[in-house]
């Protein structure tokens, strides 16, 4: 069974980074097994489509601009954006993920089963934090996640950390090598704990 | 009586490009191009650290990230006189060249082929006939009957369910379409099989990237890859054996493919190679460093001026003291303060809004220009340099494709000239990592183990440039270092030089330039002018970016 967690958005542009600042926050906290692949998307739309083609399980990750109170948690299903049944405008390149999804169907190429986990944003600035909201949303998104990990049987492992972050930036970055701009953010986000 | 005809947006990807035109008698006499969106992503970069640059440079956009990345750390490396190891610079070469290759394969089929191509008339095409025409240009797979069958059976559902999305405003039926519905169903078969070959294109970079579609791997000074050919973790023999394999994959399909399927646009719109010619003035850098400096490339750049017969300058190394002094950008027209001409170690990017005049300001896009000149930037300026610096494979394919369409250097000012040197670029992409691939692993094998030289960023202040010939252009980042954080920093895109508005002249940019005289079929649909534009690859995320919270993926079209 391959699943794709796919993190999308600018991480220039605050909360409309969430979907890779979350995949960030994931990879930093757990290990997941092979079959996962955990995606920094980015704002890629189709040009990533081969983390989203013939998986059986796709999660995209990503933000909503619904009307709705800033950090509420919004869940559809495949069919939901497929049908371009979406209430609202999803996010900036989502133009370019409902494009891949459509034409992943024309090739019959389209993951099995795929859910849009979003949140809706706060800020849209130029900036590379997320603001304080969508930062505690984190940890909402990764239990929503894990949940429905867990339901597919795949085993996950946190990662022990938490102790000598504060070590040195190095060992840090050993942590997390992936994410080079996040960096700073996860440690600080841990150390307050 | 002259009318005014607006297009919003005119681009199918990342960004918000608007398109005014004047029109008299069904023929374009003016012309405005205006970014609706405000540009300053750079200001995130002030008081950064200088090693971070090309992570957070790699964001600017999602179709660019590491052509942004690479012009990122040259920037630096330039500032700092950095020596980059041969195993490093043949490294980011293939990276670079593989992302062409998939860029200009989604530009063609998936950004600018339905201009051409009537996916509505691939309904009533024989499939019997779409297959005995395929296999009469070239006997590259999946063209038979049933293929064809498939393509247009999957089509129809669509097109009955109502699901045509991003098809949906489409010009279908419109009387400048000119292929047969056998032809648009090859094309719009080969669009749909550009999917997989451009997501190959991805695979081959994201091996070098730990399975990720961003680079993670650069490092002020080289790369942080380093090629192992034993060890499981990193770069080794099977992954290399892997982007061949993919690289080879897609070779084969810009050869046998995408070059004839542009050979069959070229013949059937040959008129486009009179259409759409603008500035004549071209800009382009020399791409591919062979040595450690950024000193020696694979193809030389060149700037050509259209009242000079021959080159005007041969741009032969990245220090080019004639090039980077000679840059300004002006924003006369454009939303910001300080309108006057400025080098971009000195720019700024403070914007004031007024609204939108055709006589005034009228774009988020500033206007820069090479000695007050307007340039055109992008494959066609590429290919050029490559021809008057004897580069001998583009020279080849030139002579090559010349006579076969029975044209000259001269048409390549158009439309359609555009998109065939686009299609020479992914072509020498193509063979251009094939050389870099082994470049790399004879090094390795002669014993070079050097990926990197480690690079501390000292006190003190630095200005430098990182040039990098992108595949929609010249791409260059100003960066101004003081103690160690970034003072200020400017990226100059490829499509705000083609973008660009008017400058303190006057003088309008190359998109503007292109459209006039265009003549149009039907005011109400606009076609011709998106074919022109879209010949540009015009990818406004970066030239500005921000967010459009009405979203907006229809094309507004409004006759006044």
């Amino acid at each position: 069974m391959k699943i794709s967690i796919f993190g999308a958005g600018n991480t220039l542009l605050t909360d409309e980074g969430f979907g890779v600042h979350f995949v960030r926050h994931l990879q930093s906290r757990y290990n997941l097994p092979e079959n996962v692949d955990v995606v920094d998307a980015g704002t890629m739309g189709m040009l990533a489509s081969g983390f989203i083609e013939n998986y059986d399980y796709v999660f995209i990750i990503d933000v909503v601009e619904v009307k709705e109170k800033p950090g509420t948690v919004l869940i559809y299903d495949y069919d939901d954006i497929r049908l371009n049944k979406m209430p609202a405008k999803l996010s900036p390149h989502q133009i370019g993920i409902q494009e891949m999804l459509l034409m992943c169907d024309m090739r019959d190429v389209s993951p099995e089963n795929l859910k849009l986990i979003s949140v809706v944003p706060e800020s849209m600035e130029i900036g590379d934090k997320l603001s304080e909201t969508l930062q505690n949303n984190l940890e909402k998104v990764e239990n929503i996640l894990l949940k429905e990990l867990e339901s597919l049987d795949v085993p996950f492992y946190k990662k022990s950390t938490n102790t000598n972050l504060k070590k040195t930036t190095k060992y840090h970055s050993q942590i997390c090598t992936k994410c080079m701009l996040m960096g700073k953010n996860t440690a600080k986000l841990k150390l307050k704990k | 009586m002259s009318k005014k005809i607006t297009i919003d947006p005119v681009t199918r990807i990342e960004g918000h490009l608007r398109i005014d035109v004047e029109v008299d008698n069904n023929r374009v006499t003016n012309a405005w191009s205006s970014a609706q969106m405000f540009r300053g992503i750079e200001t995130i970069l002030k008081g950064k650290r200088p090693e971070d640059a090309w992570s957070y440079a790699q964001r600017f956009c999602g179709v660019c990230t590491t052509v942004h990345a690479i012009a990122s750390i040259r920037s630096v490396e330039n500032a700092l006189n950095v020596e980059v190891p041969l195993n490093g610079q043949y490294l980011r070469n293939l990276m670079i060249s593989m992302h062409s290759m998939q860029d200009h394969i989604v530009h063609f089929y998936h950004l600018s082929a339905l201009d051409w191509v009537d996916i509505i008339a691939c309904l009533k095409a024989d499939p019997k006939k779409a297959s005995l025409l395929a296999e009469s240009i070239s006997d590259f797979g999946g063209h038979g009957v049933d293929d064809f069958k498939n393509v247009q059976e999957k089509l129809k559902h669509f097109v009955d369910s109502g699901r045509l999305g991003i098809f949906a405003s489409g010009y279908w039926g419109h009387q400048a379409m000119r292929l047969s519905p056998e032809e648009n169903l090859l094309l719009f078969a080969h669009y749909l099989m550009a999917l997989d070959y451009q997501r190959k294109a991805a695979q081959a970079v994201a091996v070098i990237g730990g399975k990720n579609p961003h680079i993670q791997n650069l490092v002020v000074g080289g790369v942080a890859t380093a090629v192992n050919m034993d060890n499981m973790a990193t770069l080794n023999v099977e992954r290399l054996s892997l982007i061949r394999e993919k690289l080879s994959e897609v070779k084969n399909f810009i050869d046998n493919v995408y070059m004839n399927d542009l050979v069959l646009l070229a013949n059937r719109y040959s008129e486009w190679f009179d259409i759409g010619s603008s500035v004549g003035n071209y800009i382009a850098v020399p791409e591919y460093p062979v040595d450690t400096y950024n000193k020696d490339f694979l193809i030389q750049g060149g700037i050509f001026f259209n009242d000079e017969q021959n080159i005007h300058h041969k741009i032969l190394d990245h220090s080019d003291d004639y090039l980077i002094n000679n840059i300004t950008e002006s924003s006369e027209f454009a939303w910001y303060n300080n309108p006057a001409p400025l080098h971009p170690w000195e720019g700024s990017s403070d914007p004031q809004f007024t609204s939108y005049d055709y006589n005034s300001k009228y774009s988020w896009c500033k206007a820069p220009r090479f000695k007050e000149k307007a340039i055109e930037t992008g494959p066609v300026a590429q290919i050029l340099a490559g021809y008057h610096t004897g580069n001998k494979f583009i020279k080849k394919e030139m002579d090559f494709y010349n006579s076969k369409l029975s044209i000259d250097n001269s048409k390549y000012n158009s439309t359609m000239g555009r998109l065939l040197a686009r299609g020479y670029r992914a072509k020498f992409s193509a063979d251009t990592a094939v050389h870099f691939l082994d470049k790399l692993i004879d090094n390795i094998a002669a014993g070079d183990s050097e990926y990197a030289n480690p690079t501390e960023i000292p006190s003190g202040e630095y200005k430098g440039v990182g040039f990098h010939e992108a595949p929609r252009g010249m791409l260059s980042h100003f960066i101004h270092i003081k103690d160690k954080k970034i003072k200020n920093y400017q990226a100059v895109v490829p499509s705000t030089w083609n973008a660009s508005p008017r400058d303190e002249n006057g003088v309008m940019g190359p998109y503007e330039n292109s459209l006039i005289n265009t003549k149009l079929a039907d005011n109400e649909k606009p076609l011709e002018i998106l074919r022109t534009i879209h010949s540009y690859d015009p990818c406004i995320a970066c030239a500005v970016h921000a967010v459009d919270p009405e979203g907006g993926d229809i094309v507004k079209v409004k006759v006044l």
